[in-house]
């Protein structure tokens, strides 16, 4: 340092080297390939930058000015010594960097030259130099909106993909973006709670019940690349909230977007009852989600899990759980034991058909072998007691409606009889035990 | 008090016996089966789960449904046999289950003395409102064991029967056995326990022995049948032994508990 300022009285100074370069004319003399051919100075931006304060040999190293040879390459490491081993870690500085495109990503791609720019004012433009596509779709993503519209918490480039020179490609399981990391760093957000309230984000606590799903645990314990991470499903830069009819979790999308791993459901939902008018844009058809939630995506072979469904099928199908829950199977399962026929058993659950079609299990060709599952000795007869029905429902099931009110009738008309039969006889009884003991006490007074 | 502490025979052995089946079958049935009825309550989850689950509930009920189905071919056997020795008076008369004109005169009457009207009837062995109970054990054991039977051996049954009969059986199983469990939880146990001239309980069903000022005012005609015809004396019995009365009040009274805890669930359980 001492011996710098020794010899700085001797080197040229920025004067020296604007009496040639504040030539906007001026040109190199041999063109150098990836560079600009103009080597023309703004002095006013040098003088606006961070780098304000320095001389130009500060960067350019030449003890002559004007100078005959070309400069060496300025070394921003010089100074910056320690941004340049970060950056070195990293994508944009590792040996593969530079091989890609013109000259590679260097300092000054990102920061400029003389108009230097310090880190805090880098915005996504600067990005978009390379990775325009991405920043373009970004910004019309519901980050993007957010960030535009003057939230200054809504995730950048950098929010998701690291910070400054150290950026990791997602392949590098290092990465925040690598399949395995990422739900820990949309967490980050998508974890807070107060965040959550402060922009009004109906989050819940998708990222505990995420991690204790079945594609959470698959990812965070299984280290598993192919279950679903939040942008398998949700996208990467072009994330949208559910309500937008773009946004892959859409309800009209889910299908497809699940679909994109679970490919042979999809196909087999896709020609279901709930499929066909999904696919059509029907709003009320369950998709995925409705049965299997969206965060917490549980094994189908635990017991909770299917009673949970059940109740499911309900909110839609009210007449046929109400139904249900008057037979041994809706008991049972209502109970908590899952052995008993739930409506999956019987309807199929990917592939659910109308009765009327002859595919579906509940069909007059397939009923049969579907109550078999249970009841290997069922026969058509067996198959004919009706699993849904309603003795309410006159015109459905005369039947039982004729049997039901006759028993009610029954009921009504003993304990009516009775009720009252045992009304009149409760006082009479009464007065009989009163009268009866005060005969027992005049007989016991008299010696 | 001449007449205190001596007895007389109502019920023999094989009557009490068969009726401590029915007691100890009916509580089992209800028990297990209300809360298969009742699954939808919190006090008929709980009880379910109590008692090990709906599965293990189903295999109790069926070991109580064949103790009923067993009692019932005992009773008829015993009937058939009284009519096989030459008993007379089985299908008709005094002593007789079957109803008669008699009992519904005494029916009218008897509600005339409710509403103070005119005397009590003189009752004979049976009086209208045991016969009911006992007809109605009858019913209910038909109509409830058949359609249980149904659900118990669905595909059996399904080979000989259209499949909607199951649906009929579910609703008639359901209904005659919330009849059933109504009827002797609240009119039975006035009748015969909780009214105010036998409260607390009557434990003639277990003793078997009534005594004989009781005998006199619940059953004179039959008292007095038996003094003209001089076969009184052959009924009396010994008083009850302190052991048979403890028996008695322990059995009676855990019965009526039961039965009144379930009654009061299922009352709450209907006006909710």
């Amino acid at each position: 340092m001492l011996a710098g300022t020794a010899r700085a009285a001797d080197l040229p100074k920025s004067e020296d080297c604007l009496g040639c370069h504040a030539d906007r004319d001026l040109k190199r003399s041999a063109p150098a390939p990836g560079r600009p051919a103009s080597v023309s100075v703004d002095a006013a931006a040098l003088k606006a930058s961070t780098h304000a304060g320095l001389e130009c040999v500060a960067c350019h190293k030449t003890a002559t000015a004007p100078h005959e040879d070309k400069l060496p390459p300025v070394r921003c490491a010089g100074c910056h010594d320690k941004a340049r081993a970060v950056l070195g870690e990293g994508v944009h500085g590792g040996r593969t960097a530079p091989a890609r495109g013109a000259g590679g990503v260097t300092c000054s791609s990102c920061h400029g030259t003389h108009a230097v720019r310090p880190a805090s004012t880098l915005a996504i433009e600067t990005c978009a130099t390379c990775h325009r596509h991405q920043v373009e779709v970004y910004a019309g993503s519901i980050h993007g909106r957010s960030r535009k519209r003057g939230n200054s918490e809504a995730a950048t480039c950098r929010s998701c993909h690291g910070t400054t020179h150290a950026i990791l490609a997602k392949s590098d399981p290092r990465a925040p973006t690598y399949h395995l990391n990422l739900p820990r760093t949309c967490a980050q957000c998508h974890a807070d709670p107060e965040l959550a309230k402060r922009h009004n984000i109906s989050v819940g606590n998708v990222y505990q019940l995420y991690m204790d799903s079945i594609h959470g645990r698959a990812v965070s314990k299984s280290g598993l690349l192919v279950a679903a991470n939040c942008s398998d499903c949700h996208g990467a830069h072009e994330i949208q909230p559910r309500a937008a009819p773009t946004s892959r979790v859409f309800r009209a999308n889910i299908p497809k977007t699940c679909g994109a791993c679970h490919a042979g459901i999809h196909k087999t939902y896709a020609e279901s009852v709930h499929g066909k008018p999904s696919a059509k844009g029907g709003g009320a058809a369950a998709v995925c989600t409705d049965c299997h939630s969206a965060h917490q995506i549980q094994r189908v072979e635990r017991a909770p899990w299917q009673l949970d469904v059940i109740r499911e099928c309900g909110t839609c199908h009210q007449e046929s759980l109400r139904t249900y829950r008057d037979t041994f199977h809706g008991k049972v399962t209502g109970l908590g034991f899952s052995r008993v026929a739930k409506c999956a058993d019987c309807h199929g659950s990917h592939g659910i058909l109308p009765a009327s079609e002859p595919r579906s299990t509940v069909s007059a060709t397939n009923i049969v072998a579907t109550c078999r599952q249970c009841h290997p000795a069922a026969t058509w007869s067996f198959a004919q007691f009706h699993p849904h029905a309603d003795p309410e429902s006159k015109a459905r099931f005369p039947k039982l409606y004729y049997v039901s009110s006759l028993m009610t009738g029954l009921l009504l008309g003993t304990f009516a009889f009775f009720g009252l039969h045992t009304i009149l006889w409760l006082p009479r009884s009464l007065v009989e035990r009163l009268r009866r003991r005060r005969e027992r006490g005049e007989e016991t007074s008299e010696p | 008090m001449t007449a205190a502490g001596r007895y007389y025979f109502r019920l023999n052995l094989y009557h009490r016996i068969l009726h401590g089946m029915v007691i100890v079958s009916f509580l089992g049935l209800a028990v297990t089966g209300l809360p298969l009825k009742y699954a939808q309550t919190s006090w008929g989850r709980w009880l379910s789960l109590a008692l090990g689950g709906p599965f293990t509930t189903g295999y109790l009920h069926r070991f109580f449904a064949i103790i009923t189905f067993t009692y019932f071919a005992l009773h008829v056997g015993y009937v058939a046999r009284l009519v096989m020795t030459g008993r007379r008076g089985i299908f008709w008369g005094p002593g007789s289950m079957v109803p008669q004109p008699r009992d519904a005169a005494q029916l009218v009457q008897h509600v005339r003395y409710f509403l103070g009207l005119g005397p009590r009837p003189r009752f004979g062995r049976w009086a209208y409102w045991e016969k009911f109970d006992y007809w109605a054990v009858f019913w209910g054991v038909s109509v409830i064991g058949a359609s249980g039977l149904l659900l118990w051996f669905p595909t059996l049954f399904a080979r000989y029967l259209p499949g909607w009969i199951f649906n009929v059986a579910i609703i008639v199983h359901s209904d005659e056995a919330l009849l059933a469990v109504g009827f002797i939880f609240t009119v039975h146990f006035f009748n015969v326990h909780l009214r105010p001239e036998k409260f607390p309980m009557d434990p003639v069903i277990f003793t078997g022995r009534v005594e004989e000022e009781e005998f006199r005012r619940e059953h004179p005609a039959e008292y007095e049948q038996l003094l003209t015809e001089g076969r009184l004396e052959a009924r009396r019995a010994d008083p009850p032994p302190l052991w048979l009365r403890n028996f008695a009040r322990v059995v009676g009274f855990s019965s009526l508990a039961v039965g009144i805890v379930l009654i009061w669930l299922i009352i709450t359980t209907a006006l909710r």
